[in-house]
């Protein structure tokens, strides 16, 4: 596949090491950007490839790059956001087991570029197996001069500490990150001020996802030009699509963003098992209002999954055949935000609990008229409110359940039970 | 500054402020400008998690909340649209839809924000059918708070003051979303010296005192502009009055003294007001040698025949003079022109000393020492010199500050005084010894003013009046001047008459009259 670059060496064993990295010309994009570059020219080279950030909100890497302040005295920081806790994404995950080098690298050139001397890079608890290896590596990194005092002989001085978080999908939002990485409670940040003028222990800080990290080096190797021809025009490069679900092949694909949708479910990913007939699809992680059946022909990209009222997020698809129970669906979805609500915002907290106690009723057959309205009515209050973007989060979901299976919730209110008896379970 | 416009009214704010804060230092939020807000408070950080202080600025796509937004010149803001009052709407009822529907027995009920939101923003009828969330009730976490976890709304208000104003960072928010509760940590109680500041700060009945806890309905309570009198510092308080009686202390916002809040043993030291060792009556000490009840004027004819009988058979340097820390600036400056013309040499001010600290606490224990230094009056340590080597005959005293360890230690010697002429509010050792004793009245129930320790004149109005013959120390001096037939002591005293002749007559106070200080009050003059 001509667009692989991510993953293009991920099969092979030795380049979670240095040595073997090297050997698919790792870490020849650092030296060439600390060696030869100014830190304002690599600024300039990620803004015109148009990278945008791989976390889920889809903004330019580069401009983000740019907001951190030439003039200010002291230390600023690096932060690697490694807390993958999107239901439905694990791609970070294969990106820092299999080329941990390669989010390394990344990190190296973004510091330069920002003049950050410390990375933190901060990854989720639970993945233990992805922080032993990223370990190692910074570890070999360290000893062969590859992180340090001077690296790659560059004299740029660099360090990354890797932090393990507890366990909160706050954790992933970057400034409730912030928070836990200076060993607080996992709560967001209102902003102003933003990160770039206060984050990790009150300095000028950039947040970034492993994902993009990893797109850096091969853009400084091979130019915005190249980037650019890959993807679709607003949405350039490619992206690993973790497909989960009710599919025959589940995985991790990397493809060019604008990759229609039912060519990733249907080619990519084999289709449907079963021979069952899809019935909705979730894009970008659980937390992206769902497409129905009849809109899987979307590419994958944010401007285009944006008209149709949906978003790119983490590009983790979760695909539901025909026998799933959408309330169910809404039911698990609102339990999993009620649960991880930080509890800070009125919206937020009172919010996802009152939905997920809805969803509940009309699943166990004791939906009221006007229940999805009330619910629609809540989900609306959630929205674009809060401090942080949890409580949309929260909202979109069951907004989108109701947009697109509206007949599965008011067929439980009408028959006072949940028709799908082959449904999964709560 | 910077021009902005609310509601289509044009302010001028401080630039670069937050917005509620700048509305509310210029002195228009919740009065020309309604802003409504649970988790801002002016003295503590900015939490930004109620969301209720939602407003829409001209420019900005979303709504934005007032406490984080920072004012900038031009800025167009309105409060009051429909967008607003939706979102406004809006996080009543979530905060609403697991409230418990407690107010009937609800301490806070009356004075409650949730309950005055409620009714101004909320629906008229709840939209819930579901059960409500069943918290923790009567939780307690520490000597003098009682939580109700169930009524939280958790706006931290209370978490920071703990973290930011004492220090001590008890409190916590113990696990997340709906399941968030306020906790201490285990084995570790809310007890700081400021702990019963979080009642205040709570703006739902989830943190009530265990003192005032359903004690009285506070509709029923009036509240009166005063000052705490148990240190230097003269923290400013509403007294809570309902039948004549002093049924709480609350701080009163003044930045230049107590910000809004004042420590657990100021605020509980209103319990003295009403107390059952309340000096009162007027009493002598007859022929057998034992305190007899009399009325006011045989006790104050006699204290004037005794001084009398003393200044003419030994002279008016044998009596000395200890003013009292507690008593007003009038009192005390009545008490100076009684010293001048009766001749006494040997006057002084006995000051209890005890516990600091760096946030309100002064280590003296009186509410106007620094007045007293004012009006002239040294330390107390000469009037005991004088004592210990009877160079006195007879004592007028007014306070029992002089038995502390730091100046005579108790009543030892006092006894072989020809006369002691005792003035107080309260039970003391010095009724052993007094021979005349007239009752005073305690701050809550005067007309006057008082100096703190850092010279901020302030004032009292009477709360309450004693269910006995009391009278304010200036009263008492200037009848007993009248008795004794002193030059100026014609006429008899009034608060405010004497607070104009003192802020005449002494440079220090030029200008700080009862009347000229107001509720604020000022600060001394400057020394020239």
């Amino acid at each position: 596949m001509t667009t692989l670059y991510l993953t293009e060496h991920f099969a092979s064993d030795d380049y979670q090491r240095l040595d073997g990295y090297k050997r698919q010309g790792g870490y020849e994009a650092a030296k060439r950007a600390l060696g030869e570059m100014e830190p304002a020219a690599v600024i300039e080279l990620l803004q015109a490839a148009g990278l945008q950030g791989r976390g889920g909100a889809g903004f330019s890497t580069g401009l983000k790059w740019s907001f951190m302040p030439e003039d200010s005295e002291g230390p600023k920081y690096l932060v690697c956001n490694a807390d993958e806790s999107e239901p439905g994404s694990f791609k970070d995950r294969i990106l820092m087991e299999r080329g941990p080098h390669q989010v390394l690298e990344g990190i190296l050139i973004a510091a330069f570029a920002i003049g950050a001397e410390k990375t933190f890079l901060y990854i989720r608890g639970e993945y233990a197996e992805p922080a032993r290896i990223l370990e190692q590596a910074i570890e070999e990194a360290y000893a062969k001069k590859v992180l340090g005092k001077n690296v790659l002989g560059t004299g740029f001085r660099h360090d990354v500490v890797l932090q393990r978080g507890a366990g909160a999908y706050i954790c992933g939002e970057e400034t409730g990150l912030l928070e836990s990485l200076e060993g607080k409670k996992g709560q967001p940040r209102k902003k102003p001020p933003y990160p770039a003028q206060h984050g990790a222990f009150g300095r000028p800080t950039t947040v970034n996802n492993v994902e993009t990290f990893c797109h850096v080096p091969h853009i400084v190797n091979r130019g915005a030009d190249w980037f650019r021809g890959i993807g679709t025009e607003k949405s350039p490069g490619s992206t690993l699509f973790g497909v989960s679900g009710h599919v025959v092949r589940p995985g991790l694909f990397e493809l060019p963003l604008g990759t229609p949708l039912d060519e990733i479910v249907f080619e990519h990913a084999g289709g449907i098992h079963d021979g069952l007939r899809v019935k909705g699809v979730i894009p970008g992680g659980l937390s992206m209002p769902v497409l129905p059946a009849n809109q899987l022909d979307v590419p994958m990209a944010n401007e285009s999954l944006r008209e149709r009222g949906t978003m790119l997020g983490t590009g983790g698809v979760i695909v539901m055949d025909e026998t799933t129970c959408m309330v169910r669906v809404a039911c698990v979805v609102t339990y999993f935000f009620r649960d991880e609500s930080c509890g800070q915002c009125t919206q937020c907290r009172e919010g996802t609990g009152w939905m997920h106690k809805i969803v509940e009723r009309i699943e166990r057959g004791a939906g009221k008229p006007g229940d999805l309205e009330l619910l629609l009515d809540v989900a609306a209050k959630m929205e674009g409110q809060t401090i942080c973007a949890f409580s949309d989060a929260a909202a979109w979901p069951v907004q989108g359940l109701l947009r697109h299976f509206r007949e599965d919730f008011e067929a439980h209110i009408r028959e006072a039970r949940c028709p799908f008896l082959e449904s999964f379970d709560l | 500054m910077a021009r902005i416009t609310v509601d289509g009214i044009p302010l001028e704010v401080e630039d670069g402020a937050m917005l509620l804060e700048a509305l509310d230092d210029a002195g228009v939020l919740m009065r020309d400008v309604t802003i409504p807000h649970y988790c801002w408070h002016p003295k503590l950080s900015i939490d930004g998690s109620c969301r209720l202080c939602q407003v829409e600025i001209e420019g900005a796509p979303k709504l934005q909340i007032a406490c984080n937004t920072p004012v900038e010149d031009g800025m167009v803001v309105h409060t009051e649209n429909e967008r607003v009052a939706a979102a406004r709407a809006g996080v009543t009822e979530m905060l609403l839809v697991n409230h418990p529907l407690d107010c009937p027995i609800c301490d806070q009920a009356g004075e409650c924000k949730l309950q005055d939101y409620a009714f101004e923003y909320g629906a008229l009828q709840s939209r819930t059918r579901e059960p409500r969330r069943a918290l923790a009730k009567n939780v307690d976490v520490g000597p003098t708070i009682v939580l109700d976890q169930e009524r939280c709304i958790l706006c931290r208000r209370c978490v920071r003051f703990c973290r930011e104003v004492p220090g001590t960072g008890e409190l916590v928010v113990r696990g997340r979303g709906d399941r968030s509760v306020i906790d201490t940590f285990p084995d570790e109680p809310l007890d700081n010296p400021y702990s019963m500041n979080v009642a205040d700060l709570c703006p739902v009945g989830a943190l009530t005192t265990k003192d005032f806890r359903f004690k009285i309905r506070v509709w029923f309570l009036e509240d009166v502009p005063g000052i705490c009198t148990g240190c230097a510092r003269g923290c400013n308080v509403y007294l809570g009055v309902a039948d004549n009686k002093v049924q709480r202390y609350q701080p009163r916002r003044n930045d230049a003294v107590n910000d809004t809040w004042i420590c657990d043993a100021g605020r509980l030291s209103y319990k003295e007001i009403g107390a059952a060792d309340r000096l009162s009556t007027a009493m002598l000490r007859g022929d057998l040698g034992v305190l007899e009840v009399v009325g006011f004027r045989d006790a104050l004819q006699a204290a004037a025949d005794r001084l009398t009988r003393v200044r003419q058979a030994r002279g008016a340097s044998r009596i000395g003079v200890v003013a009292s820390p507690h008593a007003t600036n009038e009192d005390l400056f009545v008490l100076r022109r009684f010293c001048d013309a009766l001749g006494v040499e040997t006057a002084g001010v006995a000051v209890v000393r005890g516990d600091a600290d760096d946030l309100l606490l002064h280590a003296e224990k009186a509410a106007n020492a620094a007045g007293a230094r004012a009006m002239g009056f040294e330390d107390a340590a000469a009037v005991c010199e004088k004592l210990r080597r009877g160079a006195l005959d007879a004592l007028l005293v007014a306070g029992h500050d002089l038995l502390d360890a730091a100046y005579l230690g108790g009543v030892d010697g006092l006894g072989d005084l020809d006369t002691v002429v005792w003035l107080d509010t309260h039970v003391s050792d010095l009724q052993r010894v007094a021979d005349v004793v007239l009752p005073t009245r305690v701050a809550a129930e005067r007309t006057g003013t008082y100096t703190n320790a850092t010279g901020h004149v302030q004032r009292v109005t009477p709360a309450v009046e004693p269910a006995f013959d009391a009278r304010a120390e200036g009263a008492v001096i200037a009848a007993l001047g009248q008795a004794l037939h002193l030059d100026g002591f014609e006429v008899g005293f009034d608060a405010r008459e004497t607070s104009r002749a003192l802020s005449e007559g002494v440079p220090l106070f030029r200008g700080r009259s009862f009347d000229a200080v107001g509720d604020a009050g000022l600060p001394l003059e400057e020394e020239a």
